[in-house]
């Protein structure tokens, strides 16, 4: 049992619906929960059910329609669009599905590209993207682009990348969801890894059972709602 | 305009006396052969020759009468034919030609430079007031034929312009020795060289001198264009002063 | 980082950026090539107008509005002290090239071997001084250009239009080729009543004593100052097609002495100008001041016009490319607008899910729009110089090929020449003028990809 003080998150009554048409679709409702700083959350759900809404808003890369979202001791609906976006860059890491690295720039330049968001100096980027991308193994190749490099080695980049800032959370949608299961398995004791080394916090949206055994919490959801939170002591 | 060649009405006394004549008297004295110094009307015909075919006929009805404070003469001349210029006028003041067309009642000013040519050069010719703009020089005696082809014996006068009034640098006039006709002039330009020849001939003795009914201007340039003037049907009348104006001319009823 | 992502960006799609930077480059080159012939024409013509007739004329005051019905009546008075006034003044002297008196007549000019007539309109030269003159060569243009010097000390010749001489019926005797002669069926005047009229004889009464000139030559007749008939004889030392029909029918190019001879008689000999050509066309403005400061110290009631004043043609020539180059500078800028538009649209709509990324791990909206802006203005130069380079290379191999033209108002051909590098400032003017509009071509797309909404972005893989 991990026990913290404080939640890295905070969600209270949170709804969110998009306007389809005239028509408001709800993708989440009421949701309540909290999340404990560094831990693997999982986030189980079938498709459909509003984990990459629920993901989004964890992210602040959106926000809710109602209800308050707590991040990091901060309530997001207090940040302006610039303010939001700066504390993104600070604080926030993030793992596509579809690995999302930039492909015109090198793997090198693809992991270094979020210190430059938080102002770094030059000589710092350096040594923290270097050893960043050594520690995903990919030292050899930092100067690919993303076309030249395989799926497992896409994905490594997109961890380095998430983590190169050391974020407190780090959100990862589906992240071996387009991998081999030996790849997998690999990224995910990566990711287990990293966790340890920079104390960030990681909620996955996923169906990979090998990522839900190595869930420190679960939390399940259905039709846009939350279904029970079990916490599985690892 | 025109300096009509009228014989002098009353011209009884001029000398056949051969004394020595100076040239000034000599000048003075073809000049009244030339016109008179009454105001009178006087018919001129013009006919321009191209190798000696007539190219163009005007007919004028002339008005003339001599400015004793300038000592110059003014002339209103009314086209008579051909019948698409009749009732135009023309008006000679001095050194300004006027030209009215009663179809416009337009009055325009005509310049040196369109005088160059045409019946205006010939009018320019004929209206020179050789005794006032020019200083003569007798030069001597001479023979040579007239317009007639007679010969005539002549005193050769040179005559310098006086002034920028005389229109020719200098022009070398014959007249005939004792009768004071006048024969023949050449008229030279500023520039030295020779601009017309003027002739008078078709005598008609009248008053006891010989007069001259015609006078055929040679073009210097190019010898083949002759202008002919011919005048007729002489008679004096008063002539107002206020025709010879500019003003007047839309009022002007000329038959 | 940017920079590195614009580049890469642009160059990723090379095709596409390929035919962008080419329309933004032969937009480019376009205008240049426009502007460097204009130019060049511009210079022809700035070129022979000062060759012929200075920067500067002096003249009395009035004349320049009123005198050309009557040029003898505006002569400048006792012009051998001002032309010495002018060539002695210290602020003067170091900057003309040419001091000259010149005489403007017309009149009506014979032949006297065919009886030909018309009028004429001339202008009377110091040979000297209009052959220093036709050698004024600030812009380079060269000396293949048509003159219609005197070349001779002989005050008596004269040059003519090839019209003029055709007019008159010389050109048998001037054995000019190329140089009809009145038809057998030309019209002829209708003589009205006087045809009806006997035709006369006479013979004898002309006067032979005038030699007839060995050279061909015209008659001159003008009316003097003083108002009387006067007439020259000019001796035709050469005949020259002039540009345009009312100078190649009817202007004569004469000896100042000539001329004066004709206009003033007998009366004192006068100018109607005093003709200044400076060495460098800039001058002109402190030339123009100091000799009205001149004329206003010394009493003197004349007045000075510039080239442009006296040659409307040129201002208005000038106005003419001024206002096509405009023209095509408008149509190319809209085109270029459209285009650059049209590829940064494009790009967004590709990079949709890639900006989503870039905007979750961080990057502000204002970021995202000045990534896209700069990559409009990455076109923009990359176009923009490359049409630089096309007008440098067209200009080089126009300039080596040998091409002519017929400049308008000129009579004959003359090797065809882009003067690319003429105006520096006019190139690097439409480059910038072209970065910018393919910067604020990108300005929509940029806007659009900036106000992108996260989540939807990420959607559009």
């Amino acid at each position: 049992m991990h026990a913290e003080t404080e939640p890295v998150a905070r969600l209270r009554d949170v709804t969110k619906s998009y306007k389809v048409g005239r028509t408001e679709v709800p993708a989440l409702h009421d949701i309540t929960l909290d999340i404990q700083a560094k831990r693997f959350t999982m986030l189980v759900a079938p498709s459909g059910s509003g984990k990459t809404t629920l993901l989004n808003l964890l992210g602040c890369i959106d926000r809710p329609t109602s209800g308050v979202v707590e991040i990091a001791g901060q309530a997001v609906a207090e940040l302006g669009e610039n303010a939001l976006s700066d504390f993104r860059a600070q604080k926030i890491g993030f793992i596509f599905q579809g690995f999302s690295l930039v492909p015109v720039l090198s793997a090198y330049e693809n992991v270094e590209y979020p210190l430059l968001l938080t102002g770094m100096a030059a000589g710092a980027r350096r040594e923290r993207t270097l050893s960043m991308l050594d520690a995903v193994g990919l030292a050899e190749q930092r100067d690919r682009r993303p076309n030249e490099l395989s799926g497992g080695q896409k994905q490594r980049v997109a961890i380095a990348r998430a983590l190169v800032k050391h974020p407190q959370i780090v959100l990862a949608d589906e992240p071996t969801a387009n991998l081999d299961s030996a790849t997998g398995a690999a990224i995910v004791s990566l990711m287990r890894r990293m966790q340890a080394e920079v104390g960030a916090t990681f909620i996955f949206a996923t169906h990979d059972p090998h990522l839900i055994a190595q869930a420190d919490t679960t939390i399940a959801m259905r039709d846009g709602g939350l279904l029970k939170t079990g916490d599985l002591a690892q | 305009m025109f300096r009509p060649c009228i014989i002098a009405l009353a011209l009884t006394a001029l000398a056949t006396t051969a004394q020595a004549q100076t040239a000034h008297e000599i000048v003075a004295n073809a000049d009244r052969a030339r016109y008179p110094d009454k105001p009178f009307r006087i018919i001129a015909t013009l006919i321009d020759y191209k190798a000696g075919r007539p190219i163009g006929r005007n007919i004028y009805s002339v008005y003339s009468k001599l400015d004793p404070a300038t000592g110059q003469f003014r002339d209103v001349m009314l086209y008579v034919d051909p019948p698409r210029d009749a009732g135009k006028l023309l008006l000679l003041n001095g050194p300004n030609l006027w030209f009215y067309d009663p179809a416009s009642h337009e009055s325009i000013r005509i310049s040196p430079q369109q005088k160059l040519s045409g019946q205006a050069s010939a009018g320019d010719v004929l209206s020179e007031n050789l005794a006032e703009d020019y200083t003569p020089t007798l030069a001597g005696t001479e023979t040579i034929e007239d317009a007639g082809h007679k010969s005539r014996v002549c005193w050769r006068l040179e005559l310098k312009a006086a002034g920028d009034g005389a229109a020719y640098n200098h022009i070398d006039y014959w007249v005939e020795k004792d009768s004071f006709t006048p024969i023949k002039a050449k008229l030279y330009a500023d520039s030295g060289a020779l601009l017309k020849i003027l002739y008078y001939r078709n005598f008609v003795v009248s008053d006891g001198r010989n007069r001259p009914t015609q006078a055929v201007i040679v073009d210097a340039v190019d010898q083949t264009l002759v202008t002919t003037a011919d005048f007729g049907e002489l008679h004096f009348q008063d002539v107002p002063d206020a025709w010879f104006t500019r003003d007047f001319l839309p009022h002007l009823k000329l038959r | 980082m940017m920079f590195k992502i614009a580049f890469r960006s642009i160059f990723r799609n090379a095709r596409r950026s390929l035919t962008t930077t080419l329309t933004i480059g032969i937009g480019a080159a376009a205008m240049l090539i426009f502007a460097a012939y204009s130019l060049y024409d511009v210079y022809i013509l700035q070129t022979t107008t000062i060759e012929r007739g200075g920067h500067l004329t002096v003249f009395r005051k009035g004349y320049f509005d009123f005198g050309s019905g009557d040029p003898a009546i505006w002569g400048v008075g006792d012009y051998a002290n001002v032309v010495r006034l002018i060539r002695s003044d210290p602020v003067l002297a170091p900057l003309t090239e040419v001091v000259t008196p010149i005489q403007g007549l017309g009149g009506i000019a014979e032949n006297p071997g065919t009886g030909s007539s018309r009028t004429f309109f001339a202008t009377g030269f110091v040979p000297a001084d209009q052959a220093r003159m036709q050698r004024w060569n600030e812009y380079g243009v060269g000396h293949n250009l048509e003159s219609t010097d005197l070349r001779t000390d002989d005050p008596s010749q004269g040059v003519i239009g090839f019209g003029f001489a055709r007019n008159l019926g010389l050109c048998e005797r001037l054995h000019l080729s190329g140089c009809p002669t009145l038809p057998k069926d030309a019209p002829e005047r209708d003589n009205g009543t006087a045809a009806s009229l006997p035709s006369q004889d006479f013979s004898g009464l002309g006067d032979t004593s005038a030699p007839r000139n060995a050279t061909p030559s015209i008659d001159l007749m003008s009316a003097t100052a003083g108002g009387a008939p006067n007439i020259v004889t000019l001796k035709i030392a050469r005949v020259e097609k002039q540009g345009s029909k009312e100078m190649d029918d009817g202007s004569v190019v004469m000896n100042l002495g000539l001329a004066q001879q004709l206009v003033y008689g007998r009366g004192e000999a006068k100018v109607t100008g005093i003709v200044l050509q400076l060495h460098r066309t800039e001058d002109i403005d402190a030339a123009r001041s100091r000799l009205q400061a001149l004329f206003a110290a010394n009493h003197l009631n004349l007045e000075v016009r510039d080239y442009q004043e006296i040659n409307a043609y040129l201002g208005q020539t000038l106005g003419f490319f001024r206002s096509m180059f405009s023209f095509i500078a408008v149509l190319i800028g809209v085109v270029v607008l459209f285009t650059v538009s049209n590829t940064m649209g494009m790009s967004v709509m590709e990079r949709t899910a890639e900006i989503g990324t870039t905007r979750a791990l961080g990057a502000r909206r204002s970021r995202i729009r000045s990534q896209f802006l700069l990559e409009g203005a990455l076109l923009g130069v990359l176009g923009a110089t490359s049409g630089v380079a096309i007008a440098f290379l067209a200009a080089m191999m126009i300039n080596a090929s040998g091409l002519t033209w017929t400049p308008p108002g000129d009579a004959h051909p003359i090797p065809l020449k882009l003067y690319i590098l003429g105006a520096p400032q006019v190139t690097v003017a439409v480059w910038a003028v072209l970065v910018v509009i393919a910067t604020l071509a990108a300005l929509v797309p940029a806007h659009r990809a900036a106000r992108l909404a996260i989540v939807d972005a990420l959607r559009h893989v």
